[in-house]
């Protein structure tokens, strides 16, 4: 007899959630094959049996809180019989049974799956092409496809002297009326167009709103994640003495070192795969921002680990670009995007969201400008990137336009002085405006 | 600077030709007692004699056989075919022979025949005898293909044929050989190949056509203006090998519109090559797509009445003129 324990996918771990199980009181099992899902505070993973057997009583039915160690089922070896104990989690297993459905959507991907293929076949052997087609899910989105995106009321008909005079006039063809066939847009549409109000067609679009939701009074049960972002952002900024640097960075040679990047077939780099490598070589030059404080002793750390925070429906996470100052911005942004995309789904493993030595957290995509971040602990600083504006600045006595970008530095003063942390910040400007140095 | 007719430019060019260059001949059914089927070579026989005015059996492949051999032994034959549609008889020799002799030979032999003689419908002559042959024969590289418009271009592209050093295919229009122009004098007037010429200069739509269909495009621009106040440029390519499409670029991107005027029929035709080029290489400046007038998709009918409904006319480009304009009214 064998237990099924809840295991400790992590220092911070100390309970996990059962999510469902796979398997029934009594039912034979492989060793290997998944019998329940579990939640930590940071991912969902599939718990396998670690022997063959009758899976026997279970102990934590679906929606228990089972604390690191507590048993979840027993597992019977041939010929063992169950220790005839109270059956108290009996219903458990009946009901699991019902909420068992294979992923939730599948039943409605087969249908528009088969729908396709038989819209896609024609005559005769449209049913052998449905029948023999492999079954690809066209729901989902297939990786590297950009969507296009979608006109309202579908595509603009227009001649392509009609689009060259309007990229010329910079007027979008949105605003206008086609009047040749099919709805058209001809040159004699672009030609006719009085635009509302001139400069109106400059501005750029007002930022749409997000949906408004319905008020009401209610309890948010807490996720296990939820509780352990409260838990280890209290329990920084309490004891943690934070202060803050900003500085602001020309990144005007930075953003067209990352277009020419792009360029290359088959990279694709975010702004902030730049400043992660950035401030992962900076950190070579002041290892001591690059700590942790402990009672006895501050300890440094010998590799640069840069933790990202990544927005997930359910909340914060910080994966892990491990050894960042020896990885090129390529590889950075390849690896940061594979590592959240897992994030998203809730499937990033413990050591790929553990062991942080410095942590970047970006708001910039949402146009925010500057804020301060919360240091990640055992983390001593944390990089706070807002987004890159166009600003005049003088230069030369001369007022040109350039890219802009606020970084706010939160320090744990135990460990980082101001002038430490300002001078992190010193080397950080060398290399974010010679970006040449990043490729080196 | 005199007025001539098309038959007689072509007379003109080829005698010029006989008289500067003895190694020039001509060679056909019926061309010499008879003077040809339409009069192209009479008085040719007396001036010339039996040596350089040859008259053959009816034996198209015989004839095109023997004319690419004195060809690249040193001679420049011009073979007339009684109509081009006979001329298909000696395909392999034109196609697999004339076409492909200096490319077979290093670059070493020239073949400068010409094969001329009219085609085109419009005369009467039924589905055999009223096709016309640019698209066939200019797909295929090697040889050069003329269609010219005018009496002036007539003689001097006949002169540019027959003094080059190209197999040539020289196209006639059967319904042209009447009409009159003014053609120069000058015995060395010739028209070079590979530039097309703006026929009438216009702002509003361009179009594109060689040989009989731009004089009718002609008449079509002249009634626009007047009916319509519409302005066609009308571009007349004179040769679709080699083929300028230069003067129909610059025009497409002064009038944003192009019809292309084609005798026959409309799949595969000249039409379908010059308005995939126009929309590849000015794709921008179009506003309308580029619209084709061809002729209807049957073999070309005996009866009058028919034979008329089968070809374009004068109000058919009108319409395709009014369609890339989006005038419908």
């Amino acid at each position: 007899m064998a237990d099924v324990i809840m295991p400790k996918m992590g220092d911070a771990m100390t309970e996990g959630k059962v999510i469902r199980w796979y398997k029934n009181s009594g039912d034979a099992v492989k060793k290997g094959e998944p019998l329940l899902e579990i939640e930590t505070d940071k991912v969902n993973l599939d718990l396998e049996a670690e022997q063959d057997g009758t899976l026997g009583d279970v102990a934590a039915a679906a929606g228990q809180m089972v604390e690191v160690g507590g048993v979840l089922a027993t597992i019977l070896a041939e010929g063992e019989k169950a220790a005839p104990k109270p059956a108290a989690p009996v219903a458990v297993p009946a009901k699991e049974q019902d909420s068992k459905p294979a992923p939730d959507n599948a039943p409605s991907r087969r249908a528009i799956d088969k729908k396709d293929s038989i819209k896609k076949s024609t005559g005769e052997y449209g049913e052998a092409i449905d029948m023999k087609a492999p079954r690809i899910d066209r729901t989902a989105p297939a990786a590297n496809v950009v969507a296009m995106p979608q006109a309202e009321g579908g595509r603009r008909r227009s001649s392509p002297l009609a689009r060259k005079m309007a990229r010329d006039m910079g007027v979008s063809l949105e605003q206008i009326q086609g009047s040749g066939p099919g709805g058209r847009i001809v040159a004699s549409d672009i030609k006719n167009f009085k635009p509302a109000a001139a400069p109106a067609q400059q501005k750029p679009k007002a930022p749409s709103l997000p949906p408004v939701q319905q008020l009401e009074t209610k309890d948010i049960p807490l996720s296990a994640m939820r509780r352990t972002i409260a838990k280890r952002l209290a329990e920084s900024t309490g004891p943690i003495p934070h202060f803050y640097l900003t500085a602001e960075y020309d990144v005007t040679n930075l953003l067209a070192l990352r277009e020419q990047l792009n360029e290359i077939e088959g990279i694709k780099t975010s702004v902030n795969d730049f400043i992660v490598r950035a401030a992962a070589l900076a950190i070579r030059h002041h290892p001591n921002v690059n700590a942790s404080w402990g009672d006895d002793a501050i300890t440094q750390h010998g590799e640069v680990h840069i933790g990202i925070a990544v927005s997930t429906p359910e909340g914060l996470i910080t994966p892990v670009v491990r050894n960042a100052d020896e990885k090129s911005v390529s590889d950075i942004a390849a690896e940061v995007r594979s590592l959240a995309d897992k994030a998203k789904n809730r499937k990033l493993t413990p050591n790929e969201y553990q062991g942080s030595t410095f942590t970047i957290s970006n708001l910039g995509a949402w146009g925010i400008e500057q804020f301060t971040a919360i240091i990640n602990p055992p983390n001593v600083a944390i990089l706070a990137i807002g987004a890159a504006t166009a600003q005049p600045v003088v230069i030369d006595r001369q007022v040109v336009i350039r890219d802009r970008m606020k970084v706010t530095m939160s320090c744990d003063h135990r460990v980082v002085d101001g002038a430490l942390g300002a001078e992190y910040l010193r080397t950080l400007r060398a290399y974010v405006e010679q970006p040449l140095r990043l490729v080196l | 600077m005199s007025e001539k007719s098309y038959r007689d430019a072509i007379r003109e060019a080829m005698m010029e030709e006989m008289d500067r260059d003895p190694n020039v001949l001509i060679m056909g059914e019926d061309i010499g007692v008879y003077e040809g089927t339409f009069r192209i070579t009479a008085g040719m026989l007396k001036k010339y004699g039996g040596k350089r005015v040859i008259d053959t059996p009816i034996a198209e492949a015989g004839m095109v056989g023997t004319a690419v051999g004195m060809a690249m032994l040193g001679l420049r034959p011009i073979v007339e075919m009684m109509t081009m549609n006979f001329a298909i008889v000696a395909a392999d020799q034109i196609l697999n022979h004339a076409a492909k002799v200096r490319y077979f030979s290093g670059g070493q032999v020239d073949v400068p025949v010409v094969i001329r003689g009219p085609q085109g419908a419009g005369v009467q002559l039924s589905a055999q005898h009223s096709q016309t042959f640019e698209s066939f024969y200019a797909h295929f590289p090697g040889i050069k293909v003329v269609a010219p418009a005018t009496p002036a271009d007539a003689k001097g592209l006949l002169k540019t044929s027959i003094r080059g050093r190209d197999p040539v295919i020289f196209l006639e229009s059967a319904a042209l050989y009447g009409m009159k122009g003014e053609v120069p004098d000058d015995p060395n007037f010739t028209v070079p190949f590979g530039v097309s010429r703006i026929a009438r200069e216009g702002s509003d739509v361009t179009i594109v056509s060689y040989s009989r269909m731009l004089q009718m495009s002609l008449i079509a621009a002249e009634k626009l203006s007047q009916d319509e106040g519409i302005e066609c440029e009308v571009i007349d390519l004179r040769t679709l090998r080699p083929l300028d499409l230069e003067p129909a670029y610059a025009s497409v991107t002064k009038t944003h519109r192009c019809v292309v005027v084609q005798e026959q029929w409309k799949p595969f035709g000249a039409a379908a090559e010059i308005a995939a080029s126009i929309t590849e290489t000015v794709f921008d400046e179009l506003d309308a797509p580029v619209a084709r007038v061809t002729g209807e998709d049957v073999p070309m009918p005996y009866a009058r009445n028919l034979e008329l409904l089968a070809t374009p006319h004068e109000q058919h480009v009108i319409a395709a003129v009014k369609k890339v304009m989006y005038n419908h009214g």
